[in-house]
């Protein structure tokens, strides 16, 4: 029995660090054409779970160090003397593929929860012979 | 079978080897994108209790046995070899992950429907539906 609860601790431990990495896509998203906005990037560590499992976390938020996007409006109130003005280093094309990611690996480890659950929905199940 | 019930025994063992392993697939799939991260198995419950692939050494199958209990509990956790690892060092793939944990799932409840019908016959021996 305690292998699933740790089961079920581990795939919700993934699920949420999913979820925390979805969230920073669509935050990255929200803020595409924000003015001087760099991408938040979060990283995963493995952390030692319950008894000898290995969880997962999110680790800290970092910002994209990548230079950012050099936009010629003239006409927009941030512009400098050549007309230029700096937008965010928000890359669309990566951010649906992270967002993509995100998504599978959040299914897979739904998958795992769902499967614990009903291995030991099913272990109950004899006793209620 | 009425003397020790060792059925039941090997039942047993077989459904607490399914949720150790169960929760080994979790922990890999929850891992799935953490870097640096080697997947993860436990030892096959039949190299456990038959004696085929092991020549020389001893098969414990009583309790009162030199090589401890022949409930197969104790299986070890190993790094699972042989697999591609990602850039970053991860070597989960979540398809074969997914493969082990609907195996994992049927051995549960192969375990189980042993343990059932033989508690049915014992029932059925003592006279009570």
């Amino acid at each position: 029995m305690n292998e699933f609860s740790n089961a079920l601790a581990l795939s919700s431990s993934g699920l949420k660090a999913q979820a925390t990495r979805l969230r920073h896509v669509s935050e990255n998203i929200a803020n595409a054409d924000t003015p001087g906005y760099h991408r938040k990037a979060v990283s995963f560590e493995a952390v030692r779970g319950a008894g000898e499992t290995t969880a997962v976390e999110v680790g800290k938020t970092r910002l994209d160090k990548a230079e950012l996007e050099r936009i010629h409006d003239p006409s927009h109130p941030m512009a400098d003397t050549t007309g230029y003005y700096n937008g965010s280093n928000v890359d669309l094309i990566i951010e649906i593929a992270d967002a993509r990611e995100a998504q599978r690996s959040y299914e897979a480890n739904l998958k795992m929860f769902d499967q614990a659950r009903q291995m030991s929905s099913s272990l109950m199940d004899l006793l209620r012979r | 079978m009425f003397q020790n019930l060792s059925i039941f025994k090997m039942a047993h063992a077989m459904a607490t080897h399914a949720g150790t392993r169960q929760a080994v697939v979790a922990q890999n799939v929850a891992n799935a994108d953490t870097p640096g991260y080697a997947a993860r198995d436990i030892t096959p419950f039949h190299d456990l209790v038959s004696s085929g692939p092991r020549v020389a050494g001893q098969v414990a199958t009583r309790d009162g046995h030199l090589h401890g209990q022949m409930s197969g509990a104790q299986a070890d956790v190993f790094n699972r070899d042989g697999a591609l690892s990602d850039p970053n060092g991860n070597s989960v793939s979540l398809e074969l992950e997914m493969l082990h944990s609907v195996a994992t799932k049927r051995q549960h409840d192969r375990a189980l429907a042993i343990y059932k019908s033989s508690m049915t016959i014992l029932r059925t021996s003592l006279g009570k539906r």
